[in-house]
């Protein structure tokens, strides 16, 4: 008998066999023979696994099911991604319009701390507790207003029983780029008062804060024209006397800033 | 113009949503033969049909993408194919055991028939996954060597000498060995 490849014995099978080639191997008995082993054997896999195929089909492989669930969870993807959205944006959109009032305390904050600061330094000096002394007050007067760029008078606490020492130009670091009036004031046993005033323009927040800082009793006050905050070592009932006596000559015509 | 013709205009000039319900129609007339490859492949009903639904469900996913021009079930094929060599690869590397109770056939009656059945279906265990892809497609499920090769991607050669080793090997096991006068060349 002639060589008969295995190849071609496995076209012979599937059908991948042309016409010539399939009536030459006919002609052979023995390569038939082999065939229809071959065929009982590809006879018996399909047999093996025809059941399979002709089960019912669950209803989870109903493809029109799967293309509904699919749309579905694509829906919901779609309004999760949605709500993401929404949900940052009102995030977002708080974030901007809290942020003013985020900062404001911030910035009251700095100005109390710098004026405690500057009221810790400065009360010590004996010769140089002020730059312009308040015999002078004319000229301070007109000084540092020209610097705070606002008309700045110089409250006469002596009803209070504190006599006006002077005062300074200083930096105020809480605003950018901005000065503060420093005002000292001293009572008959040589306790200090000072005064730590800036214009307001900018600063926002309460517009009264008492606290007490160590030994320190501190009041802070703003309005539309200045910030004033108040160092000393009183009762925080004298802050208040004093605060209200400021600010009565700060900004005369106002009503009054505490009630007692 | 009769109201059925206008019907039949309007219903063309959606051929979206037709062409959507012809696809989802055709899927379903192939489930059954996914099945049964699946089945084939697995030796486990469980197994198969989450693979069959996980074809399914990529098909429908993809069908504006890749959906070929022609017949629908060799490329549901090739899915199939793909899907079931991830999932082998991913329980090799996760070290799972195969659960020996559901490999074995469902049905051991005690006709010889059924014996040799079972024999039989032991023996395709033992395959290659690619002897077994191959002749799992040509014999079980009839297609073409060009199909069966695309699917696979592999030459048709390839193919035809997977499909010849494959069918020897079972003729071994299965105890019907080939005849000694005929000799074979590969």
């Amino acid at each position: 008998m002639s060589e008969i490849s295995r190849d071609t014995l496995m076209a012979y099978l599937d059908n991948e066999l042309d016409g010539a080639s399939r009536a030459k191997l006919e002609a052979d008995p023995a390569a038939m023979a082999e065939i229809a082993a071959y065929m009982r054997q590809s006879d018996a896999i399909r047999t093996l696994y025809a059941p399979a195929g002709a089960e019912p089909v669950p209803v989870r492989l109903d493809p029109h099911r799967l293309a509904l669930e699919a749309q579905r969870r694509q829906w919901r993807s779609v309004a999760q991604t949605a709500i993401i959205v929404c949900v940052l944006g009102i995030g977002i959109a708080a974030g901007w319009l809290l942020r003013p009032s985020a900062d404001a305390p911030d910035l009251y904050d700095r100005l109390i701390a710098d004026a405690v600061s500057a009221h810790t330094v400065y009360v010590a000096e004996n010769r140089h507790a002020v730059e312009v002394a308040g015999s002078d007050s004319e000229h301070l007067s007109t000084w540092l207003s020209n610097r705070l760029d606002t008309a700045l008078a110089m409250p006469d606490l002596s009803v209070q029983g504190l006599t006006f020492l002077g005062g300074r130009l200083l930096p105020a670091p809480a605003i950018p780029g901005g000065r503060a009036a420093q005002l000292m004031y001293e009572d008959g046993a040589g306790n200090r008062t000072t005064l730590y005033i800036t214009p307001s323009t900018g600063v926002d927040g309460p517009s009264y804060e008492s606290v007490r800082l160590g030994t320190d009793q501190v009041l802070y006050w703003a309005n539309t024209s200045f910030t004033c905050t108040i160092v000393g070592t009183g009762t925080p009932e004298q802050l208040q006397a004093i605060a209200n006596a400021v600010f009565a000559q700060l900004t005369p015509g106002a009503a009054a800033l505490y009630e007692s | 113009m009769t109201a059925s013709a206008a019907f039949g205009i309007l219903l063309s000039n959606k051929p979206e949503s037709c062409g959507v319900v012809d696809f989802l129609d055709e899927l379903e007339k192939d489930v059954p033969a996914l099945r049964r490859y699946a089945r084939a492949l697995t030796r486990n009903i469980d197994r198969a049909d989450d693979l069959v639904q996980d074809t399914l469900e990529r098909a429908i996913a993809r069908r504006g993408l890749f959906r070929p021009r022609g017949p629908l079930r060799p490329w549901l094929f090739t899915i199939l194919t793909n899907l079931h060599r991830n999932s082998r690869r991913s329980d090799r590397r996760r070290g799972e055991a195969v659960d020996v109770a559901t490999v074995e056939l469902a049905t051991p009656a005690p006709q010889p028939g059924h014996l040799a059945l079972a024999e039989l279906a032991r023996a395709i265990e033992t395959l290659p996954l690619d002897q077994k892809e191959a002749l799992l497609l040509v014999t079980l499920e009839g297609l073409a060597y060009s199909e069966a090769a695309a699917i696979l991607q592999i030459p048709t050669g390839t193919l035809m000498s997977r499909l010849g080793r494959a069918r020897a090997t079972l003729r071994q096991l299965t105890g019907a060995e080939a005849q000694p006068h005929l000799r074979t060349v590969k």
